[in-house]
């Protein structure tokens, strides 16, 4: 007689393979929805890339696209203004996370600015696009405040320009992303413990200490949520600014990628060159997204 | 190493709530000092104003004989350790008790060496590595206590700092708390609502209520001794019976009417108190569960009988529970909610695991008459014993 058969019987899944499996099989609808709306239209912009469509029927005509595309010299200004416009991300961060920190303190009426840092927020980027329009234009707001602080002699035109079309794009961008990234850095403040910096205050920490060792560490999450959100905006919601504000122009001077895919597929009807820029777009997007996914995981 | 003066500090809360009121407050050199009180009584407020975490409205108070009333708490060179303990989070435990002394800017072996050696006193070396949500409740105390030691303060100042760990656990912290004063001797000012804590641990106690101070005393005086009613009900576990009675002299003696009852008191020992001599004065009588015994029925002294309602065995003793007997038409309402037992007709005695009592008993008990207390039936003061 063995023995063998009276311990007990190894369970054929572990808990944890359990666990695993059920995991799986709950996230699988939410797989199938992803496949369904980002990996099948991805599939279908690669396939058009190769070919050429004129709205009704689509011929194959290989990778031609492709190598035309990378010989045109606005893919590149459109990149290069994309890269530039990243300038705009620290100030998109660095105000939100300024105005945050004041709002914080409960300075006096801070529940009206409160009010007034989020209303951006609440309004259509192409209205906030025909203010900015207005502001920088050359009988517009700007210009009327410099006249009024005695400064007639700079009269500006930012949109006017090439040279600085770009940073009145860049600027308007921040604006426009202040609400936002106000409101979740505030709430990320809201969820730090006080006690915290009381402790720290005790411990002989002054106001940059506190806020470099106990309250930036607390708001990296958030912070980093902000960054993703703000970068992806920037590559792919500053459409109808540019749209309201400048065209794209003067000449390429404020055409982003993804204003380029708009004017190739419909201003110029080349939909195989438009979908070759889209995927462009997905990939640097995508770049984006994992660097930073990598950085939040890597200290967990 | 310094003495904390409260002098007349008061604060007052937006709102008008005087959280504390005209508090002075002498805490030795080295001394050990508990704030008791119940909840909402300024603990909290009085500590809070001593780190500089809360102005103060008005009022000095003074570290080491410097007045700090307007002094950052960054320069008041105090450490204080906090209810949640207030670990900073993405900190390591070492870093975590470093903190203080790298803004001091100490080098990095030097702070090392501190940390190491307040590790080594608190039991922590082993878990300096790691970050404060993977400790146990037991450890991330003993971190905060860490953080608070490496600094050689002037003063500790701890808020309720055992109130989150379980009854075993805070028994050993106790103990480890006062050892680890002793040893550094740094003036501390200890809060909590824990009256055991507060007999155990302080050199002495200051006990508050509604922002008042009522008593400052070691612990033992403050037992026997309580200035007034309040002490005498906030400290001890079960806490003292108070009893209102009226004083009834008759032929040049003491006595007091408690409900149909007369109760006897040697005249040589009542008379020495400054008890009212006339007819029918109220006043509130005091006597701890250890000091009634049972008697026969013809015993002589202050004695009562009552009735047994309830019985509760503790192990090493019982709790019994006694009604005095014909006392029905007196109040039985609690005149004073803070005051933990205040219905007059009722007493807890506490007695050996032996005695024969069941509920139901009709005994006669008699009060220890040396350890007697009298209280003022209106301002609830003690009446004192004149000196001889
Ligand atoms: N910031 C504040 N604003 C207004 N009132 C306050 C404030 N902080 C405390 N109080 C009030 O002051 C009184 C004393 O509060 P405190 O926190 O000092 O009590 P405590 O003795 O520590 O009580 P507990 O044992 O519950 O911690 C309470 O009545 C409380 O409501
Ligand atoms: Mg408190």
């Amino acid at each position: 007689m063995t023995v063998s058969t009276v311990g007990a019987r190894a369970p054929r899944l572990t808990l944890r393979r359990r666990r695993q499996l059920a995991g799986a099989l709950f996230a699988l609808p939410a797989v199938a929805l992803v496949v369904g709306l980002i990996a099948v239209p991805i599939g279908q912009a690669i396939y058009y890339s190769f070919t050429q469509w004129n709205g009704l029927t689509s011929t194959w005509i290989g990778p031609s696209t492709w190598t035309q595309a990378f010989h045109n010299p606005n893919l590149w200004t459109a990149l290069e203004n994309n890269a530039w416009l990243l300038l705009a991300v620290p100030f998109a961060l660095g105000l939100p996370l300024l105005i945050a920190m004041l709002l914080h303190q409960r300075v006096i009426g801070w529940k009206i600015f409160r009010s007034i840092y989020f209303l951006p927020t609440a309004i259509s980027w192409v209205v906030l696009g025909l203010v900015a329009e207005r502001f920088f234009a050359f009988q517009g707001t700007l210009n009327s405040l410099l006249h009024f602080f005695g400064l007639s002699h700079v009269n500006t035109n930012m949109l006017g320009y090439e040279s600085t079309a770009l940073s009145a794009l860049g600027i308007t961008f921040v604006f426009t992303m202040i609400g936002t990234n106000t409101m979740l850095f505030l709430t990320g403040l809201a969820t730090l413990d006080t006690s915290l910096e009381e402790a720290a205050r005790i411990d002989g920490a002054g106001r940059w200490r506190i806020f470099r060792h106990i309250t930036l560490p607390h708001l990296s999450r958030f912070i980093q949520l902000a960054f993703v959100m703000t970068v992806i905006a920037l590559f792919s919601a500053l459409f109808s600014l540019i749209f309201v504000m400048t065209g794209g122009g003067p000449g390429y001077a404020t055409t982003t990628m993804e204003f380029l895919i708009y004017q190739t597929g419909f201003a110029q009807g080349d939909f195989g060159t438009a979908a070759l820029y889209g995927l462009i777009l997905f990939v640097l997007t995508a770049i984006v997204g994992i660097v930073q996914l990598r950085l939040i995981g890597s200290d967990e | 190493m310094a003495e904390i003066t409260f002098s007349g500090v008061t604060k007052v809360f937006a709102g008008d709530v005087t959280a504390v009121d005209n508090l002075d407050l002498h805490v030795a050199d080295g001394e050990f000092m508990v704030l008791v009180g119940p909840s909402g009584c300024g603990k909290t407020t009085a500590l809070r104003m001593l780190a500089g975490l809360e102005e103060i409205s008005s009022g000095t108070l003074s570290i080491g004989g410097r007045v700090v009333n307007h002094v950052l708490p960054k320069d008041r060179d105090v450490a204080m350790v906090f209810q949640n303990y207030a670990l900073y989070p993405h900190m390591t435990v070492a870093q975590n008790m470093g903190f203080a002394l790298k803004i001091r800017g100490e080098s990095k072996a030097e702070v090392d060496r501190k940390v190491r050696e307040a590790a080594t006193i608190l039991r922590l070396s082993e878990y300096l590595d790691r970050r404060p949500r993977a400790l146990s409740g037991g450890q991330r105390q003993r971190v905060a206590m860490g953080r608070a030691i490496v600094r050689s303060p002037q003063a500790f100042l701890m808020d309720e700092p055992l109130s989150n760990l379980d009854a075993q656990l805070r028994v050993e912290m106790r103990v480890e708390i006062a050892r680890i004063q002793r040893l550094l001797g740094v003036a501390t000012v200890y809060v909590t609502h824990d009256q055991i804590e507060a007999m155990t641990m302080g050199d002495r106690v200051a006990v508050m209520r509604g922002g008042q101070l009522q008593q400052v005393a070691p612990p033992q005086v403050l037992y026997d001794h309580p200035a007034n009613e309040f002490v005498a009900g906030f400290m001890g576990s079960p806490p003292m019976n108070l009893v209102r009675a009226r004083t009834s002299p008759s032929q040049g003696r003491v006595g007091l009417a408690v409900g149909d009852q007369r109760l006897d008191v040697p005249a040589a020992y009542g008379a020495s108190h400054d008890l009212p001599r006339e007819e029918g004065a109220e006043v509130v009588l005091g006597v701890r569960p250890e000091d009634i015994e049972v008697v026969g029925g013809d015993a002589s002294g202050p004695t009562l009988r009552t009735c047994v309602e309830r019985r509760e065995a503790l192990g090493a003793e019982i709790l019994v529970h006694l009604s005095v007997a014909d006392a029905g038409q007196a109040r039985s309402v609690a005149y004073d909610e803070d005051v933990a037992v205040a219905r007059p007709t009722m007493l807890v005695a506490r007695m050996a695991p032996q005695a024969r009592v069941e509920v139901g008993d009709v005994l006669t008990v008699r009060l220890n008459e040396e350890r007697l207390h009298f209280f003022d039936g209106s301002r609830g003061v003690t009446l004192r014993r004149e000196r001889a």
